[in-house]
């Protein structure tokens, strides 16, 4: 009798689907794959590593709740529940219902899971209206293809990290995570976005980035750090960091910014070659500008009551900065307010003739 | 006959005594404890031990370092891409409690191990990050990035040697530690307050930096009292107003008072 319902037990347990539903919420316990698309719609509790393989999409309907179990194997800190995907994901979250990626704890903390992680995921993936929190890395790819849009990542270790993929980021914000977005050897185009409130805001390597209309502020380290990139950076606001804009080794324009009250530098150019024009660099804490061994041109700008200086050459190369506004046309008070090669022989000289009368009046204003 | 068996003896003796002092020193060599990565327990760091990487010490975690320790550190090759951390430097990070308990006559010292393509700024330094209540002093910090920075924490920073180092220490995002009796020299900067931060700094000597010894924001009320600040670029930057500015000297250096916001015209003189 006892033989007979142990077997009827073991039989029941194997005709069990992977995924079981508890309460009102589908639940996938331990390692699982998805053998077969698969629309959500509603509760999902991740108790383990969900993979998601190629050919395969997963499909998130509007108003779902996915909720990840902490799992720290190694007491690092660090949550590895998670969603894996080398197959295609699609976050179809509405305005007035989000999709929400969270802790599934009580007391939740960021890094209680692990990502919405996407490998060798070529096929467009789509987040759209989801609130992503208390993750390690809210949204993580290698090799991938994805739109982020209208999306909120907060109180993650990091907001988004990515390597070798394209991601195309607009209204979306990444508020209150430990570091904002980080990405090398990838394309990105970057805008309405806002990061605020981390150590780091954005920093990249090896990468290609069009940032337009974003808000980088109140970061602690820097608001964008980009190196060795190529870069066209326009009508952004980045203000309240250490530092605003800190490029090394890097190409492009810094076009139509508002660069001001960052803690030291507005922008920060060290071996790199950019253009720089009709930005607004004011009230910065050390200097509007400092500019390390840099190529290229200081034009048009709004360079005014920065803390120490205007504009410090700190490097042998001499800059070009004719057509600026100083705050003042006196050629005395400009050269006070710029430090170079005569107050420190070492140093570059900076051309700064032909001074602005006024600042320009132009458009910075970001939607 | 004697005589020759007598040496060979002795020379046995001396051979197997040398021996047995270079196994133990190799063998000593490969005790000294490494230690990378995030730690959640209590550490005790002690005599000498390496950070191979970065340190981490989560919440509710600590790290005491006792007397004497030699802090051994691994310059990072890389850029690294952990979240966890925050620089591409090796790092300690401490979100629980740092104890270094240095005293004067037995010091701790964060010693860089030597690379031929090593910069001169090779680490990223000591980072409390929303830290519980902890303490630094008679630590030796050269060549860092930051030697101790300080976010939304109220540390005891006390009796340091801080050289070479790119800052010596920055607080930001309302910090009010203890800075006292410290030597901070041969530095880019030396203190800089930032957002909220009001720490209070008192018998420090802050001298031949290249910039600013003391850098104080708009959002920021340190109280300076007793401190010694010659040889720099700069001796005080701060926006002109009202300040606690207890016999500060400030003294010898290439311009000593610096009203901010004034882009190069706030000399004092």
């Amino acid at each position: 009798m006892i033989q007979r319902q142990c077997l009827v037990l073991i039989i029941i347990s194997l005709l069990l689907p992977f995924s079981a539903l508890a309460g009102d919420a589908k639940v996938y316990r331990g390692d699982q794959t998805l053998f077969e698309d698969t629309v959500w719609d509603g509760e999902i509790l991740i108790d383990g590593i969900l993979t998601v393989p190629a050919d395969t999409t997963l499909e998130i309907r509007p108003g779902s709740r996915i909720r990840f179990t902490r799992f720290d194997s190694n007491g690092d800190g660090i949550g590895e529940h998670e969603i894996f995907s080398q197959g295609t994901i699609r976050v179809l979250g509405t305005e007035a219902e989000p999709v929400l990626f969270t802790s599934a704890e009580s007391n939740p903390r960021p890094g209680d899971w692990g990502a919405i992680n996407m490998m060798v995921s070529e096929e467009e993936n789509l987040l759209e209206f989801c609130n992503v929190e208390y993750g390690y890395r809210g949204f993580h790819a290698h090799f991938a293809k994805a739109r982020l849009l209208n999306s909120h990542f907060s109180k993650n270790v990091r907001g988004a990290q990515f390597q070798e993929s394209q991601v195309f980021i607009e209204h979306c914000r990444f508020q209150d995570n430990l570091n904002g977005m980080q990405f090398r050897d990838s394309v990105v185009t970057l805008r309405n976005s806002v990061i605020s409130g981390s150590h780091w805001g954005l920093r990249c390597v090896y990468s290609e980035l069009e940032m337009t209309s974003c808000v980088i502020e109140n970061n602690l380290v820097n608001g964008a750090n980009i190196r060795d990139g190529k870069l066209n950076i326009s009508g952004n606001r980045i203000t309240g960091n250490r530092r605003g804009l800190y490029l090394q080794r890097s190409k492009g324009q810094v076009v139509g910014n508002d660069l001001s009250a960052n803690s030291e530098h507005g922008i920060f150019l060290e071996d790199s070659d950019v253009e720089v024009a009709d930005n607004r660099l004011v009230e910065n804490g050390r200097a509007g500008v400092r500019w390390l061994n840099s190529e290229g041109r200081l034009a048009r700008n709004q360079i005014s009551e920065n803390g120490v200086y205007a504009l410090i050459n700190d490097g042998s190369t001499n800059v070009v900065a004719r057509n600026n506004w100083w705050g003042s046309a006196d050629k005395k008070v400009i050269a006070a307010a710029v430090r170079d090669g005569s107050d420190r022989p070492a140093m570059g000289m900076v051309d700064s003739r032909y001074p602005l009368l006024k600042p320009l009046t132009q458009s910075r204003k970001v939607q | 006959m004697t005589l020759s068996i007598y040496k060979i003896n002795r020379t046995i003796v001396a051979l197997c005594f040398t021996g047995f002092v270079l196994t133990s020193m190799v063998q000593a060599e490969d005790l000294v404890p490494e230690y990378s990565g995030a730690y959640a327990q209590d550490l005790v760091w002690e005599n000498t031990v390496t950070m191979s990487g970065d340190v981490l010490i989560l919440k509710g975690g600590s790290l005491t370092i006792r007397p004497g320790t030699q802090v051994n550190v691994l310059p990072a090759e890389g850029t690294k891409i952990d979240p966890e951390y925050l620089s591409s430097q090796t790092e300690l990070l401490v979100r629980g409690k740092l104890e270094i308990l240095g005293t004067e006559d037995a010091p701790v010292r964060f010693v860089l191990i030597e690379r031929n393509d090593l910069e001169e700024i090779a680490w990223s330094g000591i980072t409390l990050d929303s830290a519980a209540q902890s303490r630094i002093q008679h630590t030796e910090l050269e060549r860092a990035d930051i030697a101790i920075r300080v976010v939304a924490s109220s540390p005891e920073i006390k009796s340091n040697k801080i050289t070479r180092c790119r800052y010596g220490i920055v607080m930001q995002q309302q910090s009010h530690p203890k800075i006292l009796d410290n030597l901070l020299s041969d530095g880019e900067g030396g203190i800089f307050c930032w957002k909220g931060s009001n720490p209070f700094l008192s018998g420090n000597t802050i001298q031949d930096h290249d910039e600013e010894a003391i850098f104080v924001d708009i959002d920021s009320r340190p109280w300076l009292d007793r401190n010694f600040v010659s040889g720099n670029a700069i001796g005080l930057a701060l926006y002109p107003r009202d300040l606690p500015l207890g016999a500060v000297s400030v003294t010898g250096n290439i311009e000593n008072i610096r009203f901010l916001g004034r882009q190069g015209e706030g000399v004092v003189e």
